[in-house]
């Protein structure tokens, strides 16, 4: 025991240990960690879901949009573009400059687009992160 | 200048002596995103030559383009480790340039959230102290405890590690159904994990060798060279940014901050150790005293500032965190500072710290300052 | 709290102060080029033990660099900025290494992203970017996406 220490301790206010314990074998206290269920799961075969809220992915409600623009404006990273399908205006999100922030589902005036829980999206070429209109409304895929 | 360079004159000023250049970092598991050259002499460090950079995106010039809304999503990327504070820092600065006040509700929602963030984030440190002096253990189970926060995190504003979740004019959700009893169970949960902790890391014996008496400083040179939050209180001086200029729901929580006297690497843990406690007892009374209303005054996000400036410090976990915004009266801000803590601790202490030191003891000091490298570059 | 510190400064450098702003906890000044050390050194001897950071912005319609100082008391728990205003043409001023030796990195920091000269200082090497040739970046009128296509994507 160090005196300096213990007049640390008196001086300092402690607030959850009355006295200094210093050991080698305090440690070894872990290995009962050896018997309980682990922190881990098994991915993939297990996974975490995602609450119901979860920032995922977007979608959208192809007869509530209107083609305002708003999600185009608000989003930080310019990565919505304003395109025309089926003769009306729809956005078109590419996934890679998206941060998923939700800023384009919070400011949409008609609550078309919305956040799903969707989060396990990967591709092999950069060309099919950019969702048009079509694949953001799961009309095609 | 670059590293070519720095070995010509090395060789040309000590023909005689020669020193060793030995390179810490980027890539080794002791340094985080950090650069280091240290001129040793034998097992001694002579001086350290830190190049920084790695992690400089330019976030002071990138927020000049953006309204205060989208720098809200932005400002989260500058410390991962520890995202609530660039929130609320930032937050914070706007509706202090535009004079208004966030709701009662949004404020205690802030404050909840942001201890929640100071526990993640000792947590994440004790992890990754632990790796750095070779004790795997500590690691590992502090990644899995940090799990129960981060789910925390997404349950109450859908994302997990960038939770983008303050905006000026309050919080953009309330927390769901139920979250007061799910905080509640985790706050139990750790505190008996605390107890681990401590029989691991802060009572082994191994680890109050490689940290007792290693990296001191003492008071006056600690304020000189910059340290604020747990690296100042270790030394002794009793400054706390939410006691001393209180915000949010801050003055309604009763906490102490923890000081010791020492100065040493042992110190400054036992310091974020202590908070860590406080924290959880924090957040257990402003669950319970949380008044009902409104959590957000929409029109501040896109408002605009008037024509001046405007200055906002929080203690994030490793230290004071300062906003300077200056307006220019549209929607965007004109500049924008950010101080981050791990700037002085990284680049002021921790050359001076080392010097003098054995080259195993620089990562036992370099984490017991607990730097952030996304800090530091911004 | 604040009103005794600033009616000091008031009365020990009458012709240096332009402007003072000063509240409960905190107060902000604006001080000519020339006295601002001398005033830097009288505040650090009346508990502004802390340099919290040295900030630099640019106004560049009126051709002028501002150079802000934020200080904290630990023993009388009050914040203060001070502020100078330099030229935009070849940027100089005096260093505060020998007041606060933490000031040495944030000098370094506004060298680079600004192009000041911080006479006094002993590094002013470059400190985040590496063989840097065009102007100081944070620079209002250095233009980040031009030289991002110039440089990656060949001017397109």
């Amino acid at each position: 025991m160090y005196p300096q220490y213990i007049g640390a301790w008196i001086l300092a206010h402690p607030i959850w240990i009355g006295e200094q314990n210093m050991s080698i074998s305090k440690p070894f206290s872990i290995v009962k960690h050896l018997f309980k269920k682990p922190m881990t799961l098994a991915f993939p075969f297990e996974a975490l879901e995602p609450v119901t809220d979860y920032r995922g992915r977007q979608v959208l409600d192809l007869e509530r949009c209107v083609g305002c623009g708003t999600c185009a404006w608000i989003c930080p990273n310019e990565a919505i573009e304003i395109v025309e399908y089926n003769g009306r205006k729809y956005p078109k999100i590419h996934l890679g400059k998206c941060c998923f922030c939700g800023l384009c589902a919070e400011y949409c005036p008609s609550e078309a687009l919305k956040m799903t829980a969707e989060a396990m999206i990967s591709m092999f070429n950069k060309a099919e992160a950019v969702y048009g209109p079509d694949k953001l409304s799961g009309k095609a895929k | 200048m670059g590293e070519n360079e720095l070995e010509e004159n090395v060789l040309e000023k000590e023909i005689f002596f020669p020193t060793m250049l030995v390179p810490f970092g980027p890539q080794h598991p002791a340094s985080g995103h950090f650069h280091a050259m240290l001129k040793c002499d034998g097992e001694q460090v002579v001086e350290l030559i830190p190049y920084p950079g790695y992690l400089h995106r330019g976030f002071e010039k990138l927020m000049e383009y953006r309204l205060h809304v989208q720098n809200s999503m932005l400002v989260d990327r500058i410390c991962v480790l520890d995202p609530f504070a660039n929130e609320m820092g930032y937050a914070n600065v706007v509706e202090k340039a535009v004079g208004v006040e966030a709701p009662e509700k949004g404020k205690f929602i802030r404050t909840i959230m942001a201890e929640l963030g100071r526990i993640l984030s000792h947590i994440t440190w004790i992890g990754v102290l632990s790796m750095a002096l070779g004790l795997d253990s500590g690691t590992r189970i502090a990644w899995g405890d940090r799990e129960k926060i981060i789910r925390l995190n997404e349950i109450a504003t859908g994302g997990r590690i960038y939770p983008c979740f303050f905006v000026p004019g309050g919080v953009r959700r309330g927390f769901p159904e139920g979250f007061k009893e799910k905080a509640l169970k985790v706050l139990d949960y750790l505190e008996k994990q605390l107890n681990l902790y401590d029989n691991l890391v802060f009572q082994n014996k191994t680890v109050h060798v490689r940290l007792e008496r290693v990296g001191v400083f003492d008071s006056k040179e600690a304020a000189a060279l910059g340290a604020t939050g747990p690296n100042l209180r270790a030394c002794g001086i009793d400054t706390d940014v939410r006691r001393d200029e209180p915000y949010d729901a801050y003055p309604e929580a009763d906490f102490k901050a923890v000081t010791m006297k020492e100065g040493d690497g042992y110190a400054r843990a036992l310091c974020r150790r202590g908070e860590i406690s406080e924290s959880i007892s924090m957040v257990r009374q402003l669950l319970e005293k949380m008044p009902r209303g409104k959590i957000r005054i929409k029109e501040l996000a896109l408002a605009k500032a008037p024509v001046g400036d405007a200055h906002f410090c929080c203690e994030s976990a490793r230290g004071e965190l300062c906003f300077y915004m200056v307006s220019d009266g549209t929607n965007k801000p004109y500049r924008v500072k950010v101080r981050g803590p791990s700037f002085s601790h990284t680049l002021s202490e921790f050359p001076y710290l080392v010097r003098g030191a054995s080259i195993a003891d620089v990562p036992a000091i370099y984490w017991s300052l607990d730097p952030c490298p996304s800090d530091m570059d911004r | 709290m604040s009103e005794e510190i600033t009616s000091s400064l008031k009365s020990n450098f009458p012709a240096s102060i332009t402007g003072i702003v000063s509240e409960d906890k905190n107060f902000s000044l604006t001080a000519k080029k020339e006295e601002f050390c001398e005033m830097l050194s009288w505040l650090k001897d009346s508990g502004f033990d802390h340099l919290s950071d040295v900030t630099c912005v640019d106004f560049i319609e009126e051709k002028e660099f501002e150079v802000i100082y934020h200080l904290w008391s630990h023993t009388r728990k009050l914040r203060g900025a001070v502020k100078v205003r330099i030229p935009r043409e070849s940027p100089s001023i005096r260093s505060v290494v020998d007041l606060w030796a933490g000031a040495q990195i944030h000098e370094r920091e506004n060298h680079e992203m600004f192009g000041i000269n911080f006479d006094g200082n002993p590094n002013l090497s470059p400190l985040f970017l590496e063989d840097w040739e065009e102007i100081p970046p944070f620079r209002k009128d250095f233009n980040s996406r031009e030289y991002v296509k110039k440089k990656y994507y060949g001017g397109e």
